[in-house]
């Protein structure tokens, strides 16, 4: 059996661990530069709010209903994940973690020894609450798919109390006729249309689907999800999270850029970014993409892209920071109030099975860049930096709406009245 | 002719330390202080109620959620939507404070109360630490 741990509405209610007083009320998190509504949790979205609206749209609605607004406190999710991944690593033997807030877990062999897994399952629920003030949802299945399917039905139906356990084969019959093909993990907007098209509208019509019965179009991922549906497991850690083929930095600006210099500094903190992944997933990139705009709503909107290329491949910082300083000129125009800035790491490649060019001699393999990251790693990331990435930027992020670092920070810990 | 250098060099190699074999691993205040880390949030007391126990206003508190709370626990609560720090008396349902200027806090039905964790060691600093010292 696997099991999917899944936090509530995860970043509303990490900002209600420290400031109780929110705790029960609606709440919103906005995106960087406090642009969009990023998250809401279920009393906000009762009031009318829209994930993914613009803040400023939805600003009259929140002072008149009372709802919090914060803007995004990473520092602090990103600890309190964590420690709630770590309370729930205890209750089986393997641990898979999918995103910030969802964790997968294996009871492989262990089965026999959890009688009751909706009982195991409270259990769950209980620890995460106490020990980190998160409340989280548990669903239970015999694939990946199903863990995900009843994970859903836990969170979403009344009557489940934040577990459910598709173990029984009516029970799992009599659910999966109540619910939509796009409540299945994988199965994106169109597919769900396509399959509508096709008049196949509950999740049990899918699961009993064969094979030569699939309508034509569509590809081997959903035969593999009809047979992860049907307890046949095809999804594995190692499928469901592949290396990325892209790895993209991009931002809009707080403060709308107009200097060289900060554009400049602005795509290399971008570009330190994207290199910082591409080292930890091992790959090496072909082709660095830059691109610097103007926001669509200005007047003339403008937008520029440049393409470098790198033979042999890399995932050294400076060589990217050095491609961008020589095209700068390229992407920055005198009079554009830059908004939005960004970079991207195209044709990545494998760092362990590397094709080498005759022709080309390969790089050095300097040690700098690993201890580059080691130092950050160990020290808090931009403890060491590219300078190129500007020391005050004064193009930062927008976040006026920031709750403390509670647990990352010594000066921001949280008073408590004695 | 051809000639192939090599430097000659005279290894120093030192002398092992006697002590190598008793090698442990040197005292960790986080071992100390901290028991569950997963579960265990630190605050700051703000307030001069639980001086009796040695709770100073501005002294750093360990509060653990993962362990039982026992009668006479000095422990952190939510109490209306604040943090707050007593000693909690179970069955009188009584927050007491440790300072006899302090009243005794009663949890009555319509307050909002839960137990947030409890303070497992509360830490001075004799002289200021720059870590918590405010940027202004």
């Amino acid at each position: 059996m696997f099991a999917l741990v899944d936090a509530n509405s995860f970043y509303c209610s990490a900002e209600q661990v420290f400031r109780p007083h929110w705790r029960g009320k609606p709440m919103i998190v906005l995106s960087n530069n406090d642009g969009c509504i990023v998250a809401a949790n279920k009393q906000a979205i009762a009031l009318g709010i829209k994930k993914f609206q613009p803040y400023f749209k939805a600003k009259q609605l929140c002072e008149k209903s009372g709802i919090i607004a914060c803007s995004s406190n990473y520092e602090l999710y990103a600890d309190l994940s964590h420690k709630m991944m770590q309370v729930i690593a205890r209750f089986a033997p393997e641990q898979h973690i999918y995103s910030i807030d969802e964790s997968f877990l294996s009871f492989k062999h262990c089965t026999q020894a959890i009688p009751d897994l909706a009982a195991h399952a409270q259990n769950i629920r209980r620890a995460v609450w106490k020990e980190t003030r998160l409340p989280v949802c548990v669903g239970f299945g015999k694939t990946l798919t199903l863990a995900k399917v009843a994970n859903h039905i836990a969170k979403k139906w009344p009557g489940f109390n934040g577990v459910c356990v598709l173990d029984d084969e009516s029970l799992t019959k009599q659910l999966f006729t109540q619910l939509s093909p796009a409540d299945v993990w994988g199965i994106g907007r169109k597919t769900a249309k396509k399959l509508q098209q096709n008049s196949i509208c509950s999740v049990y019509q899918l699961s009993t689907l064969t094979i030569n019965q699939l309508p034509a179009g569509f590809n081997v991922e959903l035969q593999r999800t009809i047979k992860e549906l049907n307890g046949e497991v095809c999804k594995t850690w190692d499928t469901v999270r592949a290396d990325k083929l892209q790895i993209f930095s991009t931002r809009s600006m707080g403060k709308r850029i107009r200097h060289r210099e900060h554009l400049n500094q602005a795509l290399a903190k971008h570009a330190s970014i994207a290199a910082v992944k591409a080292r930890q997933q091992q790959s090496l990139c072909a082709t660095l993409m830059v691109f610097a705009a103007n926001s669509p709503f200005d007047e003339t909107p403008c937008s520029y892209k440049i393409l470098c290329h790198f033979n042999p491949p890399t995932n050294n910082t400076t060589q990217l920071l050095k491609a961008i300083k020589d095209n700068i000129n390229q992407l920055f125009k005198p009079g554009v109030a830059y908004y939005k800035v960004g970079v991207g790491l195209l044709n990545l490649s494998s760092e362990k099975n590397q094709q080498w060019d005759l022709f080309v001699p390969p790089q050095e393999n300097t040690p700098l860049m690993s201890v580059l990251d080691q130092i950050n790693q160990r020290y808090g990331s931009d403890c060491a930096f590219f300078a190129a990435q500007g020391i005050n930027q004064v193009w930062g992020m927008r976040r006026e709406l920031l709750t403390p670092q509670y647990t990352t920070n010594w000066q921001h810990i949280p008073p408590i009245l004695c | 002719m051809k000639f192939i250098p090599i430097t000659a060099s005279a290894g120093i190699t030192g002398f092992e330390s006697p002590a190598s074999d008793y090698l442990q691993l040197p005292l960790s205040l986080d071992a100390l202080l901290v028991e569950h880390p997963s579960a265990t949030f630190i605050g700051k007391a703000d307030g001069h109620s639980m001086q009796g126990v040695g709770i100073f206003s501005g002294d750093i508190l360990i509060v653990d959620r993962h362990v039982t709370v026992k009668e006479g626990d000095v422990i952190v609560a939510n109490l209306n939507g604040e943090f707050i720090c007593k000693i909690l008396h179970i069955a009188q349902r009584l927050l007491a404070s440790a300072n006899v200027k302090y009243k005794d806090i009663a949890i009555n039905e319509e307050d909002q109360f839960t137990i947030e964790g409890v303070v497992i060691r509360s830490i001075r600093c004799h002289r200021a630490s720059q870590l918590l010292a405010v940027n202004i």
